[in-house]
């Protein structure tokens, strides 16, 4: 490529890029700075200069492969490793820049909880008030995907924390600005952002179809009331099975296991409360036992409407009290095992 | 392109304050297990250049460099990488740390230039940076055209250089290499120590390599730590503790383990202390005369001569004679 000394690099590497004297590109009056230094008058002792125009003329283009090299610019610090760690985590789970089969599952499941919303936007803008008998309420709407929602916290919290324990990724991890609680509250922070596509987005999306059609909230204090209910439910039911399926995930390295025990745990602990409550009358209170429906719950109470369990004889309180209890105790849990993790090489 | 940009800036001199000051000092490091004592009153410092850490399996290696790190804390003693405990300062210390694990298992369904720019950025590099860097890093590791393959398509010397990528590419003072020639053959090791030995002394990136391979330590390292059995063997410069010069004679025999016996007594009974390994001998003496004398000694005992000469005091002899 050039007679004179280069820099360690790759042979082949395109030279770039191209860096005009001074001489060549006078800067006009008015024009903006240049975002550079420009390059110096004499080049020639650089060694990875390259003189492509005739020497003879004033204009003297210099090409510079700049390679690998020092950088002395800013750093985001703790900051910006967090927001890296969270947007990589989500971009994995999502299985952007990853092959396809990666995406099958995160679209299906993301599908699957917009269909219904989607199909009600549809009824609403074709019926009008006629359909507003066949439309759901905001805690209703859970119900048509609750399905999509245990799977899909049941695939993202065991994608983003086994695999890297596994496959000894933990250690990178550590061995940049993060430490362990920081490591664990980005990870929680990518899951509970991934779930909550589907705990708020269709209900986000219902809560505008139905505004636009006049089937929504009235009023601006109406509408704002609505839209912290709706965001209220979403975030309590993403924190809450993300902080469950966080728990299991940190109990082994394998993904498909940890998957198939949350799916598992879900409806098993649904069944166990009933039959507790329903069958061997027991106190109501152990319904809070209950993974899936103890939240779903919870979201009617956000918007003042009757509960999942009637009688409703559980409070309010006990509901918000065992959603703490199982949070609490779930991300307890996951640092209990990441503390007395030792870390692989 | 960035705003620092200079046309001199790929030359970076090793920065002039670093010169002869250690950049990792440790002082009576001790670090427990419970009632297990893995490292014992460890000293020694890590001056700028490549450094080898050398050690045998389970000999404490893992765990200096997880309390240099800052993922271990320690029982007993003081540790300071780059004038800061990394303790305390994990964060801080680790910002300008570059780490290439052993393990091969990295993301395998990750392309190489994502896996990279991603842990430029963890350290702190803006977004532009990191992109622009970890391309840049490839290249130099000579992955440029493969740089989007997801690693668990490449080949063991591939991924070996995709860690070594990662650990440069947010341009670190100091990078720790935890055995980067693991699984190579000899082609990809000598290429491997090249590019080492390049970022060393091109970039002026200190390296920490950790390798039981006393060979590949002695070929490009400057300063060497030994670490044996939780303690610190030996430290210091590798010209220091080997030597160019003659410390003997070796002289391999054609005959049986007895001739060897015999031939060790006579030239000890002549004056020249003489270890024996089988049919191999060892004979101590700077004087040129040893050979002669060697020779002599086999001619007059009818033994055959396969192989006889100069010894020098390497590595490995230090490493032996330390252990014990």
């Amino acid at each position: 490529m050039t007679d004179q000394p280069t820099p360690p690099g790759p042979p082949n590497r395109p030279a770039q890029p191209t860096q005009p004297a001074p001489a060549a590109t006078p800067p006009q009056p008015g024009a903006p700075a240049p975002s550079q230094p420009p390059a110096p008058a004499a080049p020639a002792t650089q060694p990875s200069a390259i003189q492509t125009a005739e020497p003879a003329q004033n204009v003297a283009a210099q090409i510079y492969d700049q390679g690998y090299r020092a950088y002395d610019g800013p750093r985001t610090g703790y900051m910006g490793a967090m927001r890296a760690l969270i947007w990589f985590s989500i971009k994995t789970a999502l299985g952007m820049g990853r092959s396809a089969r990666y995406k099958i599952v995160p679209v299906l499941m993301i599908v699957a909880a917009f269909v219904p919303a989607i199909v009600f936007v549809g009824i609403a803008a074709l019926l009008g008030d006629v359909g507003e008998e066949f439309l759901p309420t905001y805690p209703e709407y859970y119900g048509f995907i609750v399905a999509a929602i245990y799977l899909f916290a049941g695939f993202v919290a065991p994608e983003l924390l086994s695999p890297d324990r596994r496959t000894g990724m933990l250690g990178v991890y550590l061995a940049s600005p993060l430490n362990r609680p920081a490591y664990l509250i980005g990870k929680a922070i990518a899951v509970v952002s991934i779930i909550l596509i589907v705990t708020l987005g269709p209900t986000l999306l219902l809560l505008i179809a139905y505004s636009l059609e006049d089937l929504g909230p009235s009023g601006f204090i109406d509408w704002m009331t609505t839209f912290g209910k709706i965001l209220l439910s979403g975030v309590t039911l993403g924190v809450l099975y993300a902080a469950v399926a966080l728990a299991v995930s940190a109990s082994t390295d394998r993904s498909m296991i940890a998957t198939a025990t949350i799916l598992a745990m879900f409806p098993a602990s649904a069944i166990v409360s009933d039959i507790l409550v329903n069958e061997a009358d027991q106190t109501s209170h152990l319904r809070l036992l209950n993974i899936p429906n103890m939240p779903r719950d919870l979201v009617f109470r956000i918007h003042d409407q009757r509960g999942l369990w009637s009688p409703i004889d559980n409070p309010t309180w006990t509901l918000w009290a065992a959603w703490v209890f199982w949070v609490g105790l779930s991300l307890a849990f996951v640092w209990f095992k990441y503390r007395r993790l030792l870390v692989r090489r | 392109m960035p705003n620092d940009w200079r046309p001199d800036a790929p030359f970076r001199a090793r920065p002039a304050k670093l010169l002869g000051v250690p950049l990792v000092q440790a002082r009576g490091v001790t670090k427990r297990y419970g009632s297990v004592e893995v490292l014992t009153d460890a000293t020694f410092d890590v001056e700028p250049g490549i450094t080898g850490l050398l050690g045998a399996n389970g000999a404490g290696k893992t765990t200096m460099l997880g309390m240099i790190i800052g993922l271990h804390h320690r029982n007993a003693g003081d540790l300071q990488v780059f004038d800061s405990d990394p303790w305390t300062a994990g964060a801080e210390v680790r910002t300008r740390l570059g780490y290439a694990p052993e393990h091969h298992t990295l993301p395998s369904d990750v392309g190489a230039f994502d896996f990279v720019e991603h842990i430029a950025a963890l350290h702190g590099l803006p977004k532009v940076e990191a992109t622009t860097r970890a391309s840049d890093a490839l290249w130099l590791v000579g992955l440029g055209e493969e740089r989007f393959r997801p690693m668990g398509t490449m080949s063991t010397g591939q991924r070996q250089r995709v860690k070594l990528a990662q650990a440069i590419a947010h341009d670190p003072k100091l990078i720790i290499l935890d055995e980067p020639t693991d699984g190579l053959d000899p082609v990809q090791r000598d290429a491997m120590l090249d590019l080492i030995r390049t970022v060393s002394e091109s970039f002026g990136i200190s390296v920490i390599l950790s390798s039981h391979l006393l060979e590949e330590v002695e070929r490009i390292c400057e300063s060497v730590v030994i670490i044996g059995e939780g303690q610190t063997l030996a430290s210091g410069r590798l010209d220091d503790l080997v030597s160019t010069d003659s410390i003997g004679v070796t002289v391999e025999i054609d005959g049986t383990e007895a001739e060897a016996t015999q031939l060790a007594q006579h030239l000890t009974q002549q004056g020249f202390p003489t270890s024996q390994t089988g049919r191999r001998l060892n004979i101590e003496g700077t004087d040129d005369r040893v050979f002669d004398i060697a020779r002599d000694a086999c001619v007059s005992l009818n033994i055959g001569i396969i192989r006889l000469h100069r010894r020098r005091l390497s590595l490995e002899d230090v490493f032996l004679d330390r252990l014990g």
